[in-house]
């Protein structure tokens, strides 16, 4: 058994040493994910935010649902623990979107949009979805900071 | 989960589209696991290989784990915890738990999140029972509900009519094949039935499961079914095995951690169980990977193309997918097995018994890698619903109110405890592996030559383990 501490022990500090020493290049991962996630969502949206004038406001993701279902399939919204989470949904039925985990609920009424605003506060892989359709419409996805 | 179900069939119903998101999960859950990052994989990867190669050149020569070595702690000490009074207070627990889940499910709200029964089924029984019967024990023993029934109804006959007789002997051959069989149904209904998650539908689930335990004990006599047909006692036995705590014949007593392992009769059907356990995990990791997120439309399609509609080729391609990896986990296994026999000419069966006991500690790693998140997060829910246990608004016990509190842990916290356990269960698996060696060869090449065997067996279950983390929900 002592042999097994020993081995455990190892373990531990291969398995400790790793994450210090992978500090830094996990950082600079998460920042290029949080970019290419950004531009990621900005494209895959069908967007409809940026209209060509150069203010500094920044191009807000809108998810279309048609007939009951998010235009262009399950939408990645991808973002980085503490960043402000921004992103609109615009629909042609009238429903609840739900913000699994953050647990934000706001009605949409048909061929209306609504907007939400929060910051990325809980890390991990949410669910959007129209709640009474229970239909995902969108995943929301919050990776370490 | 069957809430990946529901998202899937839309993505099929969404036609031709291009789905740049694999399709979340629904029904209890509306959160998944982030994969684990590249470089944690390959540390966790290369610390396997390493501590088990260190593992051959160091660990013992002589068996330590064979033997016998269950003590009883002093007398009040076990009087304090198992006593009369104590087994009759957890057996009428069960059997409330029981009725109440039956109920809720059968008369409460039919959402599966406002509904006491689903998370208590999947989240608390299912995943938590894991964790407390490796540290405390065979705990579900003690609380299990048709144990209780039959132990209070035979107690009950004995003062009318005197004992009630056993009219049938439980078939040698049939061994733990009973339970291979109620494990395989509850992780399809957990995994590919479109309605896994409905209340109303586990309710009807356990009563019918009720029925078939009550009945199979007035034939078989309770220790016969509970010890060998009972899907959930014998599937939370195999886990308690690990644990250092055992009650034997009442009287509570410790064991060396493991030692109850290399003693696990080698019934049949033992090597099966184990099987599906860790098939059907894997399964559920690898369907919220890529590669089957792509891989289940078109099995779908292929389904509905031959008349079945769309949910029931859906569960088809899932049942598919259980059965794959069930098959892929039998393969590896029989495969090293293969490999123990160029020396150790036994017959297949003797030999894959004489190993199947080192797959526990790997199959609750599954578990609690794969379950880890599902346990902390959704496991606060039952907080909620006891107090509201039919969705009805009701508030029990003043936590109607509650919500699930996402802080208590981070998605590193997380992964290292993903990857932690998996680490572990191979850890543990290497040790019993090594150990049984030793008691079964003299020569030591023969020892050596399984255990290059055991190991291989090993390394590929714990580095699929970490593969399926790091490619979850990419």
């Amino acid at each position: 058994m002592a042999l097994g501490a020993i081995a455990v022990v190892v373990v531990l500090f291969v398995v400790l040493a790793g994450g210090d020493d992978n500090g830094g290049s996990d950082n600079t991962t998460s920042t290029q994910s949080q970019a290419a996630g950004s531009t990621g969502t900005a494209g895959a949206s069908g967007a409809t935010g940026a209209t060509g004038k150069s203010e500094s406001k920044p191009q807000v993701p809108t998810i279309e649902v048609v007939d009951g279902k998010p235009q262009g399939g399950i939408q990645r919204l991808t973002y980085t623990k503490g960043d402000p989470v921004k992103f609109a949904v615009k629909s042609d039925v009238a429903d609840e979107i739900h913000v699994h985990g953050y647990d934000l609920k706001k009605d949409v009424p048909a061929g209306g949009t609504v907007r939400f605003s929060f910051p990325a506060s809980i890390e991990g892989v949410f669910e959007v979805e129209l709640e009474g359709r229970a239909q995902q419409i969108a995943e929301l996805r919050v990776t370490p900071g | 989960m069957s809430r990946r179900l529901a998202a899937a069939a839309a993505a099929v119903v969404a036609g031709a589209l291009a789905a740049p998101a694999p399709a979340l999960a629904h029904g209890l859950v509306g959160r998944a696991d982030l994969p684990i990052p590249e470089w944690l994989f390959g540390w966790a990867a290369a610390v396997v290989l390493v501590v088990s190669f260190a593992g051959l050149a160091v660990l013992w020569q002589t068996p330590r784990l064979e033997e016998e070595d269950w003590h009883p702690l002093p007398e009040g000490i076990s009087f304090a915890i198992v006593n009369t009074a104590t087994e009759v207070f957890a057996g009428v627990v069960g059997v409330g738990i029981l009725v109440l889940t039956i109920w809720s499910g059968l008369a409460g709200s039919q959402s599966p999140t406002a509904n006491f029964a689903p998370t208590f089924i999947y989240v608390v029984f299912w995943v938590g029972l894991v964790p407390a019967s490796l540290l405390l024990g065979d705990v579900f023993r003690a609380f299990n509900p048709w144990r209780a029934i039959a132990r209070g109804t035979g107690w009950a006959a004995a003062r009318v009519v005197g004992p009630l007789p056993t009219p049938f002997r439980y078939p040698a051959w049939l061994g733990r094949w009973p339970a291979v069989v109620g494990l395989f149904g509850f992780a399809w209904m957990e995994l590919s039935y479109t309605n896994g998650s409905d209340p109303s539908t586990l309710a009807v689930a356990t009563l019918v499961y009720s029925a078939v335990t009550l009945i199979a004990i007035a034939c078989f006599g309770t220790e016969a079914w509970i010890g060998r047909g009972e899907t959930f006692s014998v599937y939370y036995n195999l886990f308690s095995r690990v644990s250092a705590i055992e009650v034997r014949d009442g009287r509570l007593g410790v064991r060396r951690l493991l030692s109850a392992l290399p003693r696990l009769e080698p019934l049949p059907g033992t090597v099966a169980l184990l099987i599906v356990m860790i098939g059907t995990v894997a399964f559920d990791g690898a369907s919220e990977g890529k590669p089957w997120v792509d891989v289940a439309p078109d099995i779908q399609d292929f389904f509905t193309s031959l008349g079945f509609s769309l949910s029931t080729a859906l569960e088809i391609a899932f049942t598919l997918g259980m059965l794959i990896a069930i098959g892929l986990v039998a393969a590896i296994y029989l495969l090293g097995i293969a490999g123990v026999r160029t020396l150790d000419r036994r017959p297949l069966v003797t030999v894959a018994r004489s190993y199947m006991h080192t797959l526990v500690p790997i199959a609750a790693a599954y578990v609690l890698a794969h379950y880890f998140s599902l346990l902390v997060y959704n496991g606060q829910a039952i907080a909620y619903l006891a107090s509201d246990p039919l969705g009805d608004g009701s508030d029990l016990f003043g936590t109607a109110g509650r919500a699930i509190d996402y802080g208590v842990i981070n998605a590193s916290g997380i992964w290292y405890v993903q990857v932690g356990v998996l680490v572990a269960g191979h850890v543990c698996g290497l040790i019993l592996a090594h150990d049984r060696a030793l008691a079964m060869y003299e020569k030591a090449r023969a020892a050596t030559t399984s255990q290059y065997w055991m190991l291989a067996v090993m390394v590929a279950f714990t580095t699929g383990g970490l593969f399926l983390l790091s490619q979850a929900n990419q």
